[in-house]
């Protein structure tokens, strides 16, 4: 699959930069707009599961893998069934931030927002998909490990079960960092009634304590429920 | 029977279908270790490898796909235990028939670096536990491989710790590449160097949808191709396979043409599969493909065909630059990058790459450039060295195709020189010079010439992998060596049919206008045959030159290349009006990079260094500075300004290089992101900020140790410390590092900074200031430096 578009307003406030006048920086962001663009082949892989409550956590149906903790507990309220999603924008775009940071460092500060805003995109094209798959159900928001107490720690298993090393070449460093950096995995409910629609807020956010957004009275966007 | 043997005496040669998949409907659970089946489910695997005999299987591939110790890291089992285990079982399935039995290896399940935390050198050691774990096997397969690199490791690690036949096959996108960024292209002539015997693609796609793939390869190796397909598109639902073993049957018989001599299935298919495949195949012949082989070099993600002439970028080099000898001297590794992304906006194929200064490693720094460059550019590399350890270490890292600069034609640098090229599947530079020198005659040089090509290829070395460089002597020294050299080219060309090469510069040496003796002297050569011109391509007369003889020679077809480059180009004078009332510090502000240094240049010629420095850079950064804190600007306009500001600063030291004086530095700052932790674009941000305002940076990169922080500080005697974490994950170490600093009484202060940081965790770990930003670690160093 193609990037499309990039989702430059979002990519601005990563920036730190909304209600900013940005007039000086366009070129500069029309470049990076094309660049990514060439450089992107982003991809996703999705697969639903049935999942069983046990004393451990949350197993899902034919696997290994167990999802800890409270958070994803209430998460998954009401929900007979969950969708794992693992999604990435590709290792050329690390790689482009990286040659970026020798010859032109602004410019791979610029992508890596970029970057950053566009993997949400591609999340949103892969739900979109699961809706249409799966006509009838109603879905949760997307639930990351490192959101409240689902361990980081867990991301290893969970490619393993996707097989997305092998399937969109996604792996995992020793500390539990994914590899392309610009790469999502989440667990979304799948419920066949209707769900209490949670919202996702700052409280469930890793970046709670030290966020710069909320520092400073704004968001980083994601909040909104889907 | 051994595997040569079996691919002379058979048409196709049949391979085995899917493990995983077989397991599963077994009753594996995803996300178990597959591998352990071999010891507590021995029945299981020695059944499927039965059925997969049965099917019409020739070699069966063992049930140890990822049996490497990262992968086995999470069970209690080793890797002699596992793979002993699931040989043994593959060894019972074939008793009594002539089934081999394959070693089966997958990737280590970590990325290699640059991407990735695993060294090349790692790698390799894990598959050399795997490859000695599985001496049992008859031969050594590697599949599902996304990354060259760590396929070479791989190679290396079985062709230097067993005599076995191995097999490669990578995996690839619908786009033709690997998720790494490799190309069928390089796949092929990577591996096709360094001597495998059979190479090809699996898994991933069907064989309808891998049928470009196989049509790409077949046409770059004379090797056996290998194709193990998945049963079609997994259903991105339920995962199930589409297409049936029949249908999947009969698409392979498509690919005959294409040359496929080994088949095989891959995720989704099953004993079914193979059965299919033998039945179909069976009154089919065997086809050799259509091919057009040429000279090449390569990286994973750029293939340079030599079928044209190809310009290798002569930059990165010392000799005869004071500002590059002194970029050596520091561990100026960025200094370095930058030469190489110039050259390659300039319009150079290929970088040549010579490290050679006395006083440094050589050894350690051509491996530490090469692993640098090859994360930034992606232009095939020329390593260029006098010393066979130099060159092979470079080789031993470079991922892909390199060219080695040089062999020559005395019995020493032959003998010493061509089994690397050889082992390492380079090509080789061949200067026509020996013992008694450069021959003064182009029939002499035309004899070393033919004295090399015949070495090379009695070592198994291919001519068209050997490009003659007939060596430029200086015109103004000896002018009637000119047409001595051109015509000991031509006849290379003709005769031999070799590459040719040829260090233009020296041409002119000693003349005045030596652009416009380059120039034509190039374009002389051109037309004689030259196809490697080795040549500064940031100065435009030289690259006028190759792209108006590609045009004319009808290289550059419907002259697009040329119309790209020189269309638009209105006559090229600047327009002085508009920038006269551009000065300094308006280009930083406004980031404009190319302005700042133009500038800088101009005001070089009547100012001191020290002058623009304090009096316009530092108080055009100033303003920057004070107008992100008080949010007028932010970080992005701060970045850019900086990069401006950076570029300006280059000069300077350009500058101060060529004139013998010193760059003064404010004090020397250690920079690292660290162990565990890959992120690092905060510390390069920060790293352009700190030298803007002259500090004296150490840049140690990502994924640092701890102990080489301790260790650079203590040596360097280093007054601040910075270091960057992004993740939770990686903070341990951030706090690690501090306490060794501590525990070794290194005199300096910490600060830190990243995403998840807060100033009462930078306090917990230990650290003496916490910045919040780029701008406050330069407030940070000036407090500690008092300057």
């Amino acid at each position: 699959m193609k990037l499309e578009r990039i989702n430059t307003e979002l990519a601005v406030r990563y920036m730190g930069g909304s209600g900013r006048d940005i007039t000086s920086l366009m070129p500069l962001i029309s470049e990076c707009e094309k660049l990514l663009l060439e450089a992107a082949a982003p991809a996703y892989i999705f697969k639903h599961f049935a999942i069983t409550g046990t004393d451990e956590g949350i197993s899902l149906d034919g696997t290994d893998l167990v999802l800890t903790g409270s958070s994803i507990e209430k998460h998954l309220e009401g929900c007979e069934s969950c969708i794992l999603l693992c999604a990435t924008l590709s290792s050329s775009v690390d790689r482009l931030i990286k040659t970026l940071s020798v010859s032109d460092i602004a410019a791979s500060y610029v992508v890596d927002c970029m970057a950053s805003a566009s993997i949400e995109d591609i999340c949103d094209a892969a739900e979109q998909e699961m809706k249409q798959k799966l006509p009838d159900k109603h879905f949760t928001w997307r639930f990351s490990p490192g959101y409240g107490d689902l361990p980081l720690s867990v991301q290893g298993k969970l490619l393993d079960v996707m097989n997305a090393g092998k399937r969109i070449g996604l792996s995992v460093t020793d500390s539990d960092m994914m590899i392309p950096s610009k790469s999502v995995t989440a667990v979304i409910g799948v419920s066949g009634r209707e769900l209490n629609r949670q919202t996702r807020s700052c409280l469930d956010c890793n970046m709670y304590e030290s966020c710069d957004y909320r520092k400073g009275g704004d968001r980083c966007g994601s909040q909104e429920t889907s | 029977m051994d595997l040569r043997k079996l691919l002379d005496n058979k048409e196709f040669v049949y391979l085995d279908g899917a493990m995983g998949t077989m397991l599963f409907d077994k009753g594996l659970k995803m996300g178990e270790i597959p591998e352990l089946c071999s010891i507590d489910r021995p029945e299981w695997i020695i059944d499927i490898h039965k059925q997969y005999i049965a099917a019409g299987s020739d070699i069966i591939y063992s049930n140890t796909f990822g049996a490497n110790r990262f992968k086995l890291s999470r069970s209690c089992k080793s890797v002699d235990e596992v793979i002993g285990a699931s040989i043994a079982c593959a060894r019972e399935a074939a008793k009594g028939s002539s089934v081999l039995v394959a070693l089966d290896v997958g990737p280590i399940g970590q990325l290699l670096e640059p991407a990735g935390t695993l060294s090349f050198e790692e790698a390799y050691d894990i598959y050399k536990e795997v490859v000695m774990a599985g001496s049992e096997a008859d031969l050594i397969v590697f599949e599902t491989m996304t990354d060259l690199l760590e396929l070479k490791a791989a190679v290396l690690a079985a062709k230097e710790n067993s005599d076995k036949p191995i097999i490669t096959t990578m995996t690839f996108e619908q786009n033709g590449r690997t998720f790494t960024g490799c190309s069928v292209s390089a796949m092929a002539y990577t591996l096709e160097g360094l001597g495998v015997d059979a190479l090809g693609v699996n898994c991933s796609l069907g064989p309808k949808e891998l049928m470009p793939i196989v049509k790409e390869l077949s046409a770059v190796t004379t090797l056996p191709i290998v194709m193990k397909p998945n049963a079609g598109l997994p259903d991105t639902i339920t995962g199930e396979y589409a297409v049936s073993a029949e249908e999947f049957a009969s698409l392979m018989t498509e690919l005959i043409p294409l040359g496929i001599k080994l088949v095989g299935g891959c995720c989704g298919t099953s004993p079914a599969f193979i059965a299919a495949l033998s039945a179909e195949f069976a009154d089919k012949k065997y086809v050799t493909p259509k091919r057009e082989l040429n000279s090449a070099c390569c990286t994973p993600a750029k293939t340079v065909i030599i079928d044209q002439p190809r310009v290798i970028g002569e930059r990165i080099n010392p000799t005869g630059k004071k500002r590059f000898k002194e970029a050596l001297m520091n561990n100026d590794i960025d200094y370095i990058l930058s030469q190489a992304i110039e050259q390659l906006h300039a319009g150079a194929d290929i970088l040549d790459v010579n490290v050679g200064l006395p006083g440094i490693d050589e050894k350690d720094m051509m491996v530490r450039v090469v692993k640098a460059l090859q994360e930034v550019v992606d232009l095939p590399l020329q390593l260029d060295s006098t010393n066979p350890e130099v060159i092979e270490a470079g080789l031993r890292v470079y991922n892909g195709k390199a060219i080695v600069n040089s062999v020559n034609g005395e019995e020493k640098s032959l003998a010493s020189v061509l089994p690397l090229v050889k082992k390492y599947g380079a090509s080789v530079v061949g200067l026509c010079l020996d013992e008694n020198g450069i021959p003064k005659t182009a029939a002499e040089r035309f004899a070393i010439a033919e004295r090399i090509v015949s070495r090379a290829e009695a070592l198994g070395i291919h001519r068209r992998n050997v490009f003659v460089d007939c060596l430029t002597l200086t015109a103004s020294a000896e002018q009637e060596g000119v047409m001595e050299t051109l015509n000991a080219l031509e006849r290379v060309r003709k005769e031999l049919g070799c590459q040719t090469v040829l260090g233009v510069s020296n041409i002119s040496f000693g003349l005045p206008a030596r652009e416009i003796v380059n120039s034509n002297f190039l374009t002389m050569a051109l037309t004689k045959g030259l196809t490697l011109p080795i040549i500064n391509p940031n100065i435009d007369a030289m690259m006028q030159s190759v792209r108006s003889y590609k045009l004319l020679a009808c290289y550059d077809v419907g002259s697009v290349d040329f119309i790209a480059h020189y269309g638009n180009s209105t006559p090229a004078v600047k327009a002085p009006e508009q920038t006269a009332s551009l000065d300094l510090p308006y280009a930083v502000a406004n980031g404009l990079k190319g302005e700042g240094a133009r500038i800088t240049r101009e005001l070089l010629k009547d100012k001191e260094a020290m002058e623009i420095i304090n009096t316009l850079l530092i108080p055009a950064l100033d303003k920057i500075g004070s107008d992100f804190e008080t949010g007028k600007i932010f970080l992005p306009q701060l970045i850019q300004s900086a990069g401006v500001a950076q570029s300006c600063f280059e000069v300077i030291k350009e500058h101060l290089a060529a004139s013998g004086a010193a760059s003064e530095s404010k004090g020397k700052i250690i920079l690292a992101t660290v162990k565990g932790d890959v992120h690092d674009i905060g510390k390069n941000i920060v790293k352009v900020l700190l030298e803007n305002y002259g500090y004296e940076v150490i840049d140690l990169g990502k994924d640092v140790d701890c102990q080489l922080v301790v260790d650079t500080a203590r040596e360097q005697n280093v007054k601040l410390v910075g270091l960057s974490a992004l993740m939770t994950t990686t903070l341990p170490s951030m706090e690690k590092t501090i306490k060794l600093l501590r525990e070794n009484n290194i005199d300096c202060k910490v600060m830190v900074g990243g995403a998840v940081l807060t100033p009462d965790y930078a306090e917990m770990i230990g650290a003496d200031y916490y910045a919040k930003d780029a701008k406050e670690s330069c407030d940070i160093a000036k407090l500690v430096f008092g300057r």
